[in-house]
């Protein structure tokens, strides 16, 4: 017999096919719930961990069922995936790319080099913290996670969606100022012109 | 084999060392006066695959090692044989005050991606390259962040560290 099939003719719980709890929260706010189940991340590789994004996102781990699907620009993509160590040099495509990306829009650093630089802490050309310089929405610990850990991840990001947690491009619009300032700092000149208009209350939640 | 390529080397240019340190590899040291015409008849004698060009820095002697690896493609090369296929390291060491090589693009022309990075890493300028442009880097460095004396830890402390939290 089949691994995972019951005795034909006896119906198991797991063969349920809707949760029926869900409905009310369809009815209720169907935005959140639209924005739950279509993570579109964008396929951008930094570092090693772009290594595990193959398996998540083909037969094995199969991460569409979880309505995560990479997607080949940032024009088009909701979630960004932080996969691995940035350098200086990739930190400009980083900002340019999460810019680009249309509202709402959600980040999780994977891996622990963009948490606070890994093994690469005293590198001479690796930021450490990558939520000095955009905002963050939660972090996957490991080095590297496993493809099921990105899994659980997006099953909390759901979760801090539901409570309107995950605000990271809120409080980037919020704290534009003293993000483009932390930009400057490591970048030097940016080739573009502020995307929001300076708010200047960002220096305030700097201290 | 290599024996004859030894000998060959000793008696065509001065001051030529020759370590052999296996029988597939064989290390060569010359001054770097020497280097681009030792190259030169290396590639005309038919090592003709600039694998890697490679840098040492060595701070207590005040040298800075700059290392050619040298294989070959060719079948009818003379000292190839199908069974010892000869890996040959060509070793300069120029003065880590002022590092001044010559330039072999005009010889291997895929040494330019590698002198570009040598240069900006290490701080050797090498003559006659035609664009000696960061490759790599995105920030200034004041010491070219591989030698020895470039302190990476305080360097991550002054820069990445000096930054400051936007949000708790």
């Amino acid at each position: 017999m089949l691994r995972g099939y019951g005795k034909p003719g006896k119906a198991t719980k797991k063969t349920k096919i809707m949760d029926r709890n869900q409905i009310t929260k369809w009815l209720k706010s169907p935005d959140k719930m639209a924005r739950k189940y279509s993570l579109h991340v964008v396929y951008f590789c930094t570092g090693c961990g772009i290594i595990e994004i193959p398996p998540t996102i083909t037969a094995r781990w199969d991460a569409e069922r979880f309505g995560i699907i990479p997607v080949a620009t940032p024009r088009q993509a909701n979630l960004f995936l932080i996969t691995g160590y940035v350098s200086v040099k990739t930190l400009r495509a980083i900002i340019r790319t999460y810019e680009q990306m249309p509202e709402p829009k959600y980040v999780i650093g994977f891996g622990s080099c963009p948490i606070n630089g890994g093994m690469y802490w005293d590198s001479y050309n690796t930021i450490k913290h990558l939520d000095k310089y955009i905002p963050v929405d939660g972090w996957i610990a490991g080095c590297m996670p496993r493809p099921e850990a990105i899994i659980v991840s997006v099953t909390h990001l759901w979760t801090l969606i539901d409570k309107e947690m995950a605000n990271g491009y809120l409080r980037y619009k919020k704290n534009y100022t003293a993000y483009r300032r932390n930009q400057e700092m490591v970048l030097g000149t940016l080739e573009w012109p502020p995307v929001y208009q300076e708010s200047g209350n960002g220096d305030q939640e700097s201290g | 084999m290599s024996s004859s390529l030894k000998d060959k080397l000793q008696s065509m240019f001065n001051n030529v060392q020759v370590s052999v340190l296996e029988e597939t590899r064989m290390a060569v040291s010359v001054p770097p006066g020497s280097a681009f015409a030792v190259l030169r008849y290396l590639r005309d004698s038919g090592f003709d695959h600039l694998a890697l060009v490679s840098c040492v820095d060595w701070q207590e002697e005040g040298e800075i090692e700059v290392v050619y690896i040298l294989t070959s493609y060719m079948e009818n090369n003379t000292e190839y044989a199908p069974e010892q296929k000869l890996h040959l390291f060509l070793k300069t060491k120029v003065q880590r005050d002022k590092p001044e090589l010559k330039s072999v693009i005009d010889i291997f022309q895929n040494a330019e991606p590698y002198e570009r990075e040598i240069h900006e890493l290490f701080g050797v300028h090498f003559e006659g390259h035609p664009r000696l442009i960061p490759l790599f880097l995105e920030r200034e460095y004041k010491i070219p962040p591989f030698r020895k004396d470039f302190d990476t830890r305080k360097y991550v402390k002054d820069t990445f560290d000096s930054i400051p939290l936007v949000e708790d």
